[in-house]
């Protein structure tokens, strides 16, 4: 299933979510898209399949500068080409075999991602810098009409960055004012439960009337 | 110590990894629960009524709670993973205990049902697991935002290694693990301990040995 | 709409374990349609409208068809050798195409990262030349001549040996592995995946063994198994699509796949495509 998007950056996680080496599962409007930091820092979106047996590859491994599948290590580059496939350690693997790639970039510590690499760099949400990301259980349109929300999360200054991935589920990239000290920041993340508590409720009176 | 073990119970999994982090040989008596249900059977009905497993003995004494087992290997080879240097830390990880029961209830009992065809209402199992994530998620959150890693302490606790198992294996339930980023740092922080060991369901962490060199030989075709 | 018969209701396929039948019976389903499996002398499957299906005992395990069998079930002839142990596994729930939980057992290469330490590790990850073929006198797929490094072949194992394997096919859901004989060489042990299809997306496996092992707890060596195949249920439960792609364009096998390759191109012969995707979407 190809993962459509239009040719504007949608926010996907935060950058502290992603330490060197690791993947994760992005979840995105049109799909899940492999997201993964190589061991350099360098960071790269693909198609969450591989084209092999069709394994997803956010339960894969990062060495170095490619990402594996846990299924038969193949692994692949930044540009999602395959670099080798265990099973034929002296075989170079033929250039058809490539996970789909999507732009990525971060700033300001939130990771963004984009079909086609937009003209112009994610927003850079000055002032603000980012708490949580929170995935919940109504839909986006209900909560914010999928844009992004302004408001106060125990008494701080936020902006939820919104994001409907499909069903009726939201992720919410939370941020909160960047001279917020820790105390207020754990105040923030307790108040953003609060506020995921509103919005299925909202949802749940939805669904009934 | 003699521990009654089920290869695929997280519960006998966390005395094992407890055991494989403290340094504690365990001596294992694999227990026949499926097909054969042998945990019901007379025998070991004789050393737990409740038919439950793990069962550890050691001399005159009979655990038959996995917290108990953790807290029993801690204190005899590895004190620091009681994490009760002090009041605040010591009810942490009380408190952490008796919500692994919750994890044991929920997400256990929703891969009972999901995985062993056991009876239950999946998905309320299933809702009861997402709550439980999510106020693990939250507090592992509060804990990242104070520079700390894990659950009750500033070094892993017997509270760590208690949430682990059924937390990493929610995914044998039909629970998602993809909406918590920092219950993944935290499973990852605990997968990379030296001693770690697996059970099935819980993958091995390729990336802590380098990619292998070529050191076969060529292909012919 | 109406559909043609689809051939795989005409198979056989494992419902229960004959030992382990509860008084009241297994609720069960095959093929999307419930079925109760009782107990008695002979045990009996029922379907929810009350229609008796045909039932065979064989390998530990109660088989039934919603349809007519052909055939009597595949002749597996190690079962019935003096000496073997007959291993019950008993039963795990997976939520993937039958077909998928097959195609992974025939599959080696996943060994070193899904089996690691246990039946492959790294740097032995290459897989050689093997040979495959669909024998048409018996209608089953074979694949002889595999080998490959494992760190603990089996529960009696105590170092790694290089491994040999034959896979065969001999029914849309059920297969066999013939594999080195640590006890007894010379000898091949018998390890079956028998799958019941309870929806095109939704599987109960039954896995079962003949083996030559006169060392080693029953217990163990059910455990492990349980353990191999609890390994693979989470990959089997993460491939995308869930059916088993038949379309050539959808997945890349290269020549470590072959078995894979003959099994998908048999399925397609037989037109046994319960559980497959036919086209890519």
């Amino acid at each position: 299933m190809p993962v459509e998007m239009h040719r504007d950056w949608i926010p996907v996680a935060l950058s502290a979510d992603l330490p060197a080496a690791t993947v994760v599962p992005a979840h995105t409007p049109s799909g899940i898209l492999a997201l993964w930091r190589s061991a350099s820092g360098k960071l790269t979106a693909l198609a969450d399949r591989c084209p092999h047996r069709g394994m997803r590859l956010s339960y894969g491994f990062v060495r170095g500068e490619a990402l594996s599948c846990i299924y038969h290590g193949w692994s692949y580059g930044r540009n999602g080409q395959c670099q080798r496939i265990p099973a034929h350690p002296d075989l170079a693997p033929p250039a058809a075999i490539k996970a789909a790639n999507y732009a990525a970039e971060e700033r300001n510590g939130v990771i963004w991602i984009a079909q086609e690499e937009p003209e112009t760099p994610p927003p850079a949400l000055e002032g603000f810098k980012p708490l949580r990301s929170i995935t919940v259980g109504a839909d986006a349109e209900l909560i914010a009409g999928s844009r992004d929300v302004r408001m106060r999360l125990a008494g701080i200054d936020a902006l939820l960055l919104i994001v409907g991935t499909g069903g009726s589920e939201t992720v919410a990239h939370v941020m909160v004012d960047a001279a917020a000290s820790e105390v207020e920041c754990v105040a923030a993340s307790r108040a953003a439960e609060g506020w995921r508590r509103d919005c299925e409720r909202l949802g749940r009176k939805d669904l009934a009337s | 110590m003699i521990l009654y073990d089920y290869i695929l119970s997280p519960d006998a999994y966390k005395v094992r990894l407890m055991a494989a982090l403290a340094g504690v040989k365990l001596n294992l008596r694999a227990v026949d629960v499926h097909p054969g249900r042998e945990h019901e059977s007379e025998p070991l009905r004789a050393l737990n009524p409740a038919g439950s497993i793990p069962i550890l003995l050691d001399g005159d004494l009979i655990l038959t709670e996995s917290a108990a087992m953790l807290v029993y290997l801690a204190r005899l080879e590895a004190p620091t993973w009681l994490g009760d240097d002090n009041a605040a830390n010591a009810a942490r990880v009380q408190q952490w205990l008796a919500f692994s029961r919750r994890l044991t209830d929920h997400l256990g009992g929703a891969r009972a049902t999901e995985m062993l065809s056991e009876p239950g209402d999946l998905p309320a199992l299933q809702r009861a697991g997402t709550l439980d994530l999510r106020e693990l998620e939250a507090a592992l959150t509060e804990r990242r935002i104070l520079g700390q890693t894990f659950l009750a302490s500033d070094r892993p606790t017997v509270a760590d290694i208690a949430c682990f198992p059924y937390v990493a294996l929610a995914p044998d339930g039909g629970v998602s693990l993809d909406p918590y980023p920092s219950i993944r740092l935290w499973t990852r922080a605990i997968r990379m301990l030296p001693g770690f060991i697996e059970m099935p369901g819980i993958h091995r962490l390729h990336e802590l040995k380098p990619e292998p060199l070529s050191t076969e030989t060529p292909e012919t075709v | 709409m109406t559909m043609d018969r689809q051939p795989m209701i005409d198979q056989w396929y494992p419902v229960a374990l004959a030992s382990q039948l509860p008084a009241g019976g297994r609720a069960t389903q095959l093929m999307g349609t419930p079925i109760t499996v009782l107990p008695g002398e002979p045990i009996r499957v029922v379907t929810a409208d009350g229609r008796d299906l045909r039932i065979t005992v064989r390998y530990g395990h109660v088989w039934t068809s919603l349809g007519d069998p052909a055939k009597e079930l595949f002749d597996i002839p190690e079962a019935d050798q003096p000496g073997r142990r007959l291993v019950e596994v008993g039963v795990v729930r997976v939520r993937c195409s039958p077909l998928r939980a097959v195609e992974n057992f025939l599959d080696i290469a996943h060994f070193p990262f899904v089996h690691t330490d246990i039946l492959g590790a790294e740097p032995h990850t290459e897989v050689g030349k093997y040979d495959v073929e669909i024998r048409e006198q018996e209608d089953e797929v074979w694949a002889t001549k595999v080998q490959f490094y494992q760190p603990q072949a089996a529960k009696s194992a105590t170092g790694g040996i290089t491994t040999d394997y034959m896979y065969r096919v001999p029914a849309p859901t059920s297969t066999v592995l013939y594999k080195t004989c640590p006890a007894r060489p010379g000898e091949w042990d018998v390890i079956t995946l028998f799958v019941q299809p309870l929806t095109e997306e939704l599987c109960d496996v039954w896995p079962w063994m003949a083996l030559f092992d006169d060392e080693t707890a029953l217990t163990d060596l059910i455990h492990f198994q349980q353990m191999i195949f609890l390994q693979d249920r989470s990959i089997l439960e993460n491939q995308i699509p869930r059916l088993l792609p038949l379309d050539p364009g959808r997945e890349i096998p290269t020549r470590a796949d072959l078995t894979s390759v003959a099994y998908r191109r048999w399925l397609k012969r037989h037109q046994f495509t319960y559980g497959a995707q036919l086209v890519a979407q």
